[in-house]
Order: C-alpha cells, then structure tokens, then sequence
C-alpha cells in the first residue's frame, strides 16, 4: 500500500455545529466533577466552563454564536416549567398565607431597596424602578440541589418555589410598564391595559385551555412515551410564545404551563423521570453554560462596575435576607429552613438578565449597568450555591407522600378486563395530589407466558385514563404475599386488588382481604367491571364500632368524593340500599361487618363495587 | 452575644452601602453621563449645512433637517440648552478632527481605520450606498454603470465602493464637498455619484426632478455619531441612540425631514448586482 505524501492530507482548524456542540458537552461533563474535586459547587463549573469556551475566554463559541444562547434560551424555560410541574400545588394551598407573605417580602424589599439606590444615584425614576425589579426577581437555579436532597416537599421550599411566581411575575410586570413607558406610544392607560390583558389571556391559556389540551392529547396521542415528553415540551414552549405574544416574557408563561401540568405530570412518574432526565442532563447545564458565555473578567474588575455591583448585591442579597428573617419569625420556618429558603431565592440569573438587556436596549442603561448586573448574577449564584449546600443537611426530610391516600397507587389485577376501569379510579383518586399510579399484571408462573402479551392491554387502558401507569408483570407463588411486597417495597399510598367476581358469598377471606390484613396501607377490592361510572355512592353501617387501623367509613367517603365529586350519595345500611347496581354506578362498601358484605350481591355487568375491608 | 453580632452585622452592611454610595461620586446616571465642550451647548461637527433634509437653514442658524433634530433631541436628553454647529470638511472629519465639537454627525460609517482617530457610537441608520443620477441617465446593471463617469467626496467610504463594487473604466473624479459634486453632477462633469439611501431620496427629492436615485448597492452601511477619541461621553451617546431606537424618535425625524419615500425606496429602489472585490 502507497500513502499519500503528507503534503497531500488536508486538515483544517475545527468548527461548525458537531465542534461546537463537542465542546459545550465536554463542559458539561467536565466542569462540575472538577470543582466538586476542589469542593466548589459543580454549578460553578459549568459558568467557569461557559466563560472559558465562551468569547471572553478562549472564543472557542464566538460573540456571534446564537446556537448556545438559543439553546441556553430553552433551558431556562425549561427550568422555570419543571419548577412549575413540580411545585407541590397541595403544600402551596396549605401553606398560601405564608407563601404569599414570602413572595410579598422577597419581592418588595429588593425592589424597594434597588430603586431607592437607583434615586441616591441620580438615576431617573424609571431606569430606578427597572433596578428594583431586576434585583427583585429570582430564579430557581438552585432548586434541582434541594430537590436532589429530598426536600421538594418542604414546607420551606415550597414556599420559596410558590413564592417564585409572585416575585417574577411582579418584576415582569414592572419591565413590561417601564419598558412600555420608554418605548413608542406606551401611554399609562396603554400599558396598564396591555399588562392586564396579556395576563389574563396567559393565565386563560395555560390554566384554562392548557390542562384540557394536554388531558386530551395524553389520552389520544400519548400511548407513545416519546410524544407523551415532546407534548409536555411543547406545552411550555406554547405558554411562552403566548406570553411573548402579549409582551410578557415567556418565562413566565413556561412557569404557569408547568402549573398547568402540575396534575397530569406526577413528580415520581416516568413522565417526569424524563423531564428530569433531559432537563438536567442537557437543557439546564447548557443555560448555565451560556450565562458563564456572558462573563467577562475585563470589565467586570473595573472600579466603577464593582462599585455598582457591590450596591446592587447589597441591596438584593439584604431584601433576600431580610424576607427571609421576616418569615421565618412570621411563619414560623425553622433556622435551617430560612437560610434554604435565602439560599434559593438569592440566585438571580432569568428575570435579571431579561430587565438588564432591555434597560441597555431602551437607553435606559449603560454598559457598566450590565456589567455590574452580570457581577451580581455570578456573586448571587455563589452565595446562593454556598447557602443550599450548607443548609441543605439541616433541613430534615419532609413527611413521605405516602400518608395522603393519592400519593402513590398500585392497581393489581389477574384479569385485565378490570384495567380501563380500575385505572380510571386510580387516576381520579390520585389527581388531587398529583400523584403516581403503577399497574400490575398478577399470574401464577404457570400462566407467566400466556399472560406477558396482555401486559400492552393495562398500558393501554392506562393511557386512555391519562396515566402512564408502566405496568409490570408479577409472577408470584402466593398473590397476597407478593402484592404485600410490591406495595410494601413501593411505599403504596392505596392499593386496588381488581377481582373480576366476587369470591364466593363474601369478599372476606380473598386474596383481598389477606393483603388488607397484611399491609400497613389501606386496600380497595375492586369487583366488576365497567367502562364509564355515572354514579358514585357509599353504604355504610349507621353506627359501628372503630376497630381497624383506618377509618373505612371515612376513607369511602374521601375515595368516593375523588371519583365522584363532592355531590356523592352516603347511604345508611338497610336492604335498600342494597338493593342491585345499575350499569354505571360505583359503590364503595367499607367492609366493617359480615352483615354488610353478606347483603352485597355481585355487581351485575357495567357496575363495579369497591370494598374496602377496615383490617 | 448573637443579638450583638446580628447588630454589628446589619451596622456593617449599612456602613458598606454607604461608602459605597458615598464612593460612587463618579458613577454617572444608570445610561451614563455627558459633559459638554462648552456649558449648556451641544457642539456638533457636520461637513456642510444645507444638506437636503438632512441640515436645512444655515451653519448660524440651522432650521431643521433629520441630523440636525436628532443633536437636538440628544441635546435635550444631556438637558444642554442649545446645539451649536461646526462646518468641518469631512476628510477632516474622519480623520478625528472634530474642531472641538462634542460630536461628528454627518452620516458617518464607523471603519477600523476611523476608528483608529474616533469613537463611534452605536449605529442611528443603516442605509445602503444609492446611485444619484441626472434624470433621464439609466443604470439598469453593472455594465451600464461601469461606462458612467462617477464622482465621490473625498475619503468617504463610497470612494472605495465605487472603485471595489462598480470598478468603472474611468476613476471616480474626488470632491472636497458634497455641494461642490453634486454641481458637478448637475453640470456632466460627472454622471454619477452616490449617497446613502435617505440622503439619496432627500437629495433627489429637493432636486426639483433634476436628480434621479436609480439603483443601490447590496450591503447597507451602518452610520453612526463619531466623537473624539477617548471622549468619556460614548456610553451616553450609545444610550441615547438606543433609547432614540426604541422610542420611535428616529423613525419620526426621518418620516418629518426625509419623507416616508426613505422606507419605501428600500425596496421600490432597484439592486444593482455588483462584482464585490
């Protein structure tokens, strides 16, 4: 073989889009295992990393890349949505007073102090009044550290995530009207009507129309897992174009999209397992790398942007605090709670970069406003990063889900003619906490092969309910022992045993009750099957003795209330209301007494019973 | 021994924000500040008044005209009382010569090598080169335009457009002035010169049909207000222009002075596809 001479071989310097990308990955791969190496949070690696590759570095991205900003665009959009999904809308209504307090506080002290330094140095009202807002906001770039920790559901940090939407929403506000103010034809009365209408129309998309759009399209075209993740994307990109449209910026839109879809996307569901996986492992890093993009060591050191950013960390850091000391005397949040709560609020990077570029783009500032702008967002990310980290430990972890009835569902079935309605109730019982539902395909091993195909029958019924149930075959010796295990081991919030008839003259002494009998959580006998559920009433002893670990009675009236509404019938026991179901109608029977569960005659066909013995 | 740190602290902090503030004698306003040549006066160097719809009156008494409105405008946003202009050639004033003028204003591209002598604002237009002909001179392409006997102002950058982009068979004759070539056009000694596009239609426009804008080159030009090299007033001037962007001056002062014709002959007027060296 004769090779070329080396003359002949043409190599050129590296670019285009595949050298680009390799080198912002390499960031993200690279950058955060080395500062954690050196005990610095890995946060920073990817802003150190961002700066080096970025202009002001190594110009390995030039000033004229719009790739990696765009992409940096989408991650904190994306950032603000998995906020919003993940906000523990339960925990927010619980504790309102204290999340409305908080955002009050964290809101009007920055923005109080920052325009008030804003007039101490001349500066005119408006461009005063934009530094108030841009210190006020936040983002919660922090949230995935105490969310990694466990402490999503802290009182504390739901707060701080409740509170984000108050803060940036209000410091949207003030940019939009001071924008408007400088710009062509904005009128008081304009902008006003503008601002108003543009949130109202956003809140009307995304709480309104949103939720039944993704409802619909997760039920009709989301049997595939991949359209189920690119229907969530799609749903916050369309909030923020709505926003956009309006004048409001679109991270605000892609925040309200994630409370829309808080309901439909469970925290610990699949869905949300790839939202987190793509958020974290690419959408996220890739914002933070390009804000490290915008880092220029040169102008930031000089005397007169140090001076302005040490005003405005002053000022924004000293709001945070001072909210932070106020609500923890006001509402009671322990020490550690407090300094997580500073410590999540104190990043500024999203609303702060949004009301910096549009005061430098109205005139209203100057170069060295941003420059100390960008020194205030990289001092409050560390400050930030070093509050999370020291306080995250201290914080104990929260109650677990498992305690509220919808938390965590486990639907066990042997005949999956039961799944399209045991999943239906699954789902409803489950929707007001947002919570997951799993299905299970019982069999002994015998039946293992025949039954394996039938498996694509439960996701689909699943799908149908709106719920990406992942439903597992399980082989077992004993049915009772293994569902015993699998609810035991899955932390079961409610487990529905599906059987097609019932056993004999009574429910008791079925599988049922022997995995009531065994398990700590409460257990739902489903008997029958039906395709749709019209009427929903319970039939209870009039006066019974409490006996079990739970309150039957009470947990009945609470299920039947989830699948029902609040207009359900409870109906006292007398022949009467034991007389046979029609096709469409739910009843649930706490199974208190012999006496009851005798007088239950199998549901005829379309008629389901759910029993829920009181172990 | 807490309550005390915590007092000290907050005591701390406040003490920082004041000597920061206190330290800030040197800050200037949040869209930077501007400090006059002379007190109360805006002193602007332009290389000739009148200039059809750009400076109308006289250098002593200026009435109107769109550079002339927005020294004004910036005037009243540095809250100077007045503007003052200053005749300085324009060769003069690329080559940083401002005659002690604040600002150069007469549709100014920023080059590296101006701006070697002077600072640049951010861009207030950008306007493609425009072929001015007398009426009834046609240059429907490059080979028609390459026959024409073109004319420039002296160190313009059309002077370098003409020869790179259109390369006619005679060099472009150079003037001192824009009046001295356009009476040269007027007369044939040249047949052709070339202005960026508003002053290109504004020229026409007040030519009385004389004057024909028929063609204009790819790759608008940005025009921006030169000051002194080193002048502490750039950030104020960049504010003000983007400011000027955003709330509509600019577009309003080119409607009133240039006529609504400047937008419309971005695309009414023709491309003249050129060989770009």
């Amino acid at each position: 073989m004769v090779l070329p001479p080396p003359a002949a071989i043409s190599l050129k310097s590296p670019n285009g889009a595949a050298w680009e990308f390799l080198v912002l990955f390499l960031v993200v791969i690279v950058g955060p295992p080395l500062m954690k190496r050196a005990r610095v949070p890995g946060i920073i690696g990817l802003l150190i990393g961002g700066f080096a590759i970025g202009p002001y570095g190594l110009d390995l991205i030039g000033a004229g890349n719009t790739t990696v900003p765009d992409l940096g665009q989408l991650g904190l959009l994306y950032l603000m949505f998995v906020a919003g999904v993940e906000l523990d809308l339960g925990l927010v209504r619980v504790h309102r007073r204290a999340v409305v307090g908080f955002g009050a506080l964290t809101f009007a002290l920055p923005m109080l102090f920052g325009t008030a330094i804003g007039l101490a140095l001349g500066w005119i009202v408006p461009a005063a009044l934009l530094l108030g807002a841009l210190l006020s906001s936040h983002t919660l770039l922090l949230y995935p550290t105490a969310r990694a920790a466990g402490l999503s559901a802290d009182r504390g940090v739901a707060t701080a995530v409740g509170a984000t939407v108050l803060t940036d929403t209000a410091a949207l506000v003030v940019l939009a009207a001071v924008s408007s103010s400088q710009t062509a034809g904005g009128s008081g009365g304009s902008i006003a009507v503008q601002i108003v209408v543009g949130l109202a129309a956003l809140v009307a998309f995304t709480l309104g129309l949103l939720p039944r759009l993704a409802r619909l399209a997760f039920r009709y075209l989301g049997t595939d897992r991949v359209v189920r993740y690119l229907l969530a994307v799609a749903s916050f990109l369309a909030a923020g174009t709505v926003a956009d449209v309006f004048g409001i910026e679109p991270i605000v839109g892609a925040f309200f999209a994630g409370l829309a879809l808080n309901r439909l996307v469970p925290n610990e569901g699949p869905l949300m397992d790839r939202i987190d996986f793509f958020g974290s492992a690419v959408f996220v890093p890739i914002f933070l790398v390009s804000v490290g993009m915008l880092l220029d060591p040169a102008v930031m050191v000089e005397g007169e942007t140090l001076k302005l950013a040490g005003l405005f960390v002053l000022a924004s850091v000293g709001g945070k605090a001072a909210s932070a000391g106020i609500a923890k005397l006001a509402f009671g949040y322990s020490g550690p709670q407090a300094k997580l709560m500073l410590g999540l609020t104190v990043p500024q990077a999203a609303a702060t970069l949004a009301a910096t570029v549009v005061g430098f783009d109205i005139g209203l500032f100057d170069q060295s406003v941003v420059n100390a702008a960008l020194v205030l967002i990289l001092a409050s990310i560390l400050l930030g990063t070093f509050l999370v980290e020291r306080s995250v430990p201290t914080v104990p972890p929260p109650e677990d889900d498992s305690e509220r009835v919808g938390g965590r569902i486990l639907v066990a079935l042997t005949d999956p003619r039961q799944a399209a309605i045991a999943f239906e109730l699954a789902g409803r019982v489950a929707a007001p906490e947002g919570g997951i539902v799993r299905g299970l395909l019982a069999c002994p091993r015998s039946e293992a092969a025949a039954l394996t195909p039938r498996l694509a029958e439960l996701d689909a019924a699943a799908f149908a309910a709106g719920i990406d149930a992942e439903s597992r075959l399980l082989v077992h010796d004993s049915l009772a022992e293994s569902v015993v295990n699998v609810a035991t081991e899955a932390g079961a919030s409610l487990v529905i045993v599906g059987r097609p008839t019932t056993p004999g003259p009574s429910a008791f002494g079925s599988e049922g009750e022997a995995i009531a009998a065994a398990l700590a959580a409460p257990v739902a006998i489903l008997v029958g099957e039906a395709s749709a559920i019209r009427e929903v009433e319970v039939v209870r002893e009039p006066e019974r003795i409490a006996g079990g670990t739970f309150d039957a009675d009470g947990l009945a009236i609470d299920l039947a209330r989830r699948i029902g509404g609040a207009g359900v019938e409870v109906r006292d026991l007398d022949p009467e209301a034991l007389r046979e179901l029609r096709p469409g109608q739910l009843r649930l029977l706490p199974a208190t007494s012999w006496q009851l569960l005798a007088g239950a005659a199998d549901p005829p066909d379309g008629a389901v019973v759910l029993i829920l013995p009181d172990n | 021994v807490r309550r005390f740190r915590r007092r000290s602290l907050t005591a701390g902090l406040g003490c920082c924000a004041l000597a920061l503030l206190g330290g800030c004698g040197s800050i200037s306003g949040s869209a930077g500040s501007f400090t006059p040549a002379h007190p109360d006066v805006l002193t602007v160097a332009t290389a000739a008044v009148p200039s059809a719809g750009f400076w109308e009156g006289t250098p002593s008494r200026p009435t109107g005209g769109f550079e002339y409105e927005l020294s004004r405008q910036l005037a009243k946003r540095f809250g100077l009382v007045s503007v003052r202009v200053r005749i300085v050639h324009f060769h003069r004033l690329v080559e940083g010569h401002l005659g002690g003028a604040d600002l150069g204003i007469d549709l100014i591209t920023p080059t590296e090598e101006r701006e070697k002598q002077l600072e640049f604002s951010t861009p207030y237009l950008k306007a493609a080169p425009t072929v001015v002909v007398r009426s009834g001179t046609e240059v429907p392409d490059l080979a028609s335009a390459q026959e024409l006997r073109w004319g420039a102002v002296r160190s313009t950058t059309f002077v370098e457009r003409i020869a790179d982009s259109v390369d006619p068979e005679e060099p472009a004759v150079l003037f001192d002035g824009q009046r001295e070539m356009l009476a040269a056009l007027q007369a044939g000694r040249v047949e052709a010169v070339m202005f960026d596009l508003p002053l290109a239609v504004a020229t026409a426009n007040h030519s009385a049909g004389r004057l024909e804008a028929v063609a204009q080159l790819p790759e608008p030009e940005a025009i921006a207000v030169a000051l002194p090299k080193g002048s502490p007033n750039r950030q104020a001037v960049d504010s003000a222009i983007r400011a000027f962007a955003a709330d509509g001056t600019i577009e309003r002062l080119l409607e009133r002075w240039v006529g609504s014709e400047a937008a419309e002959a971005e695309s009414a007027i023709p491309l003249l596809h050129t060989t770009l060296h």
